[in-house]
């Protein structure tokens, strides 16, 4: 379980995070639900140690961040994390060099899933296909969680929909999953859990099959109702 | 240990490139250099000897013979030293910030590496310090070939022939880049790996917190040369000397370690807590 | 396998009526394999941790079974199938009243409507 307690941040005069708790369990994706600049992302890199919160606790399985917690949580941001000019196959040999737990079977196996061929130069490939390549540098560690940072968000529809295909397929399978995205409607019935966030705090945090089970609503009813009300 | 031999070989391979223009333009320039200075002052030599019909004595005697010190101060083998100098300057800050501007997040993949950050900082250190020392190399093997072409080119009584040791301890900067001493050596790269550290302290302190960092990182840059500098400048200060040379040696070693470590450790605190992506 | 999934009711609902339908109009035939959960789940893109849920509840009810390792298949339990049967057919029966009450049609003519129209379609 990765466990957020009361995440503060402040960039400049502006408080980004003003007590941010939230749970995100193992064999579930969850889904981190907020306009542009609320701060979601900021949250994927306080977990991941790449950018310090001011306040605040995070625990994964209980444990604080280490450096061989990268061999079990892994983050795969909004851009690829790659040199462009690197080949994928370039790119999969530094993640292999590096990582114990590179899987090099699922790799391939990845390859094969997003139609990618191997010899292409990241520079030279389209945003869909980037987009893809970003997804497998992530998808093919064995790790038990993995956090996505948007990843529907400026890519065509066919990519879209291969990327959504992922998540209902083995290769996360059993994975603790948070994906941030500012846009619900293609993966209502991926998510199981929700977390709404605004002004730097959680509003709502619910199940998205109890929500429909108890109250009838989708998880769009919800927000209509937490933001507009 | 083996990932940061590995990320040592990563930071040289996305550099070698440009590494290899610099040594490409160090070694066509100066070779280029010596033939054209050469011709020019053997042609110089034959206008004035056989039209203006003067004597090989008094040309000489006016004109100078022609040796490898004439050749070393010339802007053909300075300019790529200087490119090169200004290149690696430059380096030194592009190592870090190429990974962070525009699009490029390799950072992210940097920071997430399952190994201790300080060995990001020391790959990219010695990275550094290897391709100094590679250029250096060059230095040295090219000083010979060029005075032997030198004498392909320069007749015997129109030139004077110096060691590759001669032409260093003849040539101010070109002794600051090959000493002729180990301890000399020790001294200019130790001063110069030591000013490697601060600058990464400095850009790390940026990294960490962009504007207010780079005031923090200046700041940082001069207290580590007040510290670094403080015998000299205690006895500048006093107008005498307290200290035997000897005396001033040890305490500037014993310095120069202390700001390099101090430097070290807080880019470890930096990158570990305070950096940003 | 396509559905049209509604947002707001239970997706493992969804899925379970879904089955019923099959069963009912023997898509899906007594002892036939189904697919793994996996499966279902990327079949009709939902979460797998839901297809499970659907799965457990479906056993509950009796409508499928599993034999030790091998996938799981519906039930051949005759007292079952005729109940799903029934329930749909039940379902179906309701839906239709709710809309035609407030009409007000006579039932007589509501009845020879519908065995006009049956027989029509069936043709």
């Amino acid at each position: 379980m990765i466990e957020a307690k009361e995440l503060k941040k402040r960039f400049g005069r502006k408080q980004i995070l003003n007590g941010v708790s939230f749970t995100a369990n193992k064999g579930e994706i969850t889904c981190l639900i907020g306009i542009n600049g609320v701060g979601k992302t900021t949250i994927l890199k306080g977990i991941m140690n790449l950018t310090p919160m001011d306040s605040g606790q995070i625990l994964i399985d209980g444990e604080k961040m280490s450096k061989d917690m990268y061999e079990k949580i892994t983050f795969i941001p909004d851009a690829i994390t790659m040199i462009p000019t690197m080949t994928i196959a370039e790119a999969m040999q530094f993640m292999q060099d590096y990582y114990k737990s590179w899987n090099q079977a699922r790799a391939t196996e990845l390859l094969r899933f997003f139609k990618l061929k191997q010899e292409e130069k990241i520079s030279s490939l389209s945003k869909g296909n980037t987009a893809k390549v970003n997804l497998l540098l992530g998808l093919a560690l064995d790790v038990d969680y993995l956090l996505m940072d948007e990843p529907f968000s400026g890519i065509d529809i066919f990519s879209r929909e291969q990327i959504a295909d992922v998540f209902t397929s083995h290769l996360v399978e059993d994975r603790g999953v948070v994906i941030t995205t500012h846009e619900i409607n293609d993966i209502e019935h991926l998510i199981d859990k929700v977390v709404l966030l605004d002004n730097g705090v959680v509003l709502k945090e619910f199940r998205t099959e109890e929500m429909r089970e108890d109250e009838g609503k989708s998880v769009v009813d919800v927000m209509r109702e937490v933001y507009r009300g | 240990m083996k990932r940061y031999l590995k990320l040592v070989n990563f930071e040289i391979g996305r550099f070698m490139k440009i590494y290899l223009v610099l040594i490409g333009i160090t070694i066509l320039s100066q070779l280029i250099g010596v033939i054209v200075m050469a011709k020019n002052y053997v042609a110089n030599a034959n206008e004035v000897i056989f039209v203006d019909s003067l004597p090989l004595e008094q040309f000489i005697e006016q004109y100078g013979e022609m040796g490898m010190m004439d050749v070393v101060g010339s802007i053909w083998f300075i300019g790529p030293i200087a490119l090169c100098a200004a290149a690696f300057i430059f380096y030194i800050f592009f190592i870090w910030y190429r990974d962070w501007v525009g699009k490029n997040t390799f950072i992210y993949r940097l920071l997430m590496l399952p190994t201790s950050r300080l060995n990001i900082l020391l790959s990219k250190a010695t990275a550094i310090f290897i391709m100094v020392f590679g250029l250096v190399s060059v230095q040295l093997i090219l000083l010979p070939i060029e005075s032997m072409l030198l004498k392909w080119n320069v007749p015997f009584d129109f030139r004077i022939d110096m060691t590759v040791s001669e032409i260093i301890n003849n040539n101010s900067y070109l002794f600051i880049l090959i000493p002729d001493s180990f301890i000399q050596f020790i001294i200019n790269y130790g001063i110069g790996f030591m000013v490697v550290f601060i600058l990464f302290t400095a850009i790390l302190f940026e990294r960490s917190f962009r504007w207010k960092g780079a005031l923090l990182g200046i700041i940082y840059c001069a207290i580590a040369s007040i510290i670094f500098l403080a015998p000299l400048i205690y006895e500048i200060g006093f107008e005498a000397s307290f200290f035997y040379t000897e005396e001033i040696f040890v305490i500037e070693i014993i310095l120069g370690i202390l700001v390099t470590a101090m430097s070290i450790w807080l880019s470890k605190l930096l990158l570990n807590k305070k950096v940003t992506v | 396998m396509n559905v049209n999934l509604n947002k707001r009711e239970p997706v493992y609902l969804q899925v379970i009526r879904h089955f019923k339908e099959q069963i009912a109009t023997k898509r899906l035939e007594p002892g036939q394999e189904i697919p793994s959960r996996r499966e279902l789940a990327n079949q009709l893109k939902i979460n797998p941790n839901t297809a499970q849920r659907a799965y457990k509840e479906m056993e509950e009810q009796g409508l499928i079974y599993t034999e030790g390792n091998s996938p799981s298949k519906i039930t051949k339990d005759e007292k079952v199938l005729g109940a799903v049967r029934e329930e749909l057919i039940g379902q179906a029966i309701d839906s239709f009243i709710a809309a035609i009450r407030p009409i007000d049609v006579p039932l007589d003519e509501v009845v020879g409507l519908i065995q006009e129209k049956y027989k029509g379609d069936k043709a």
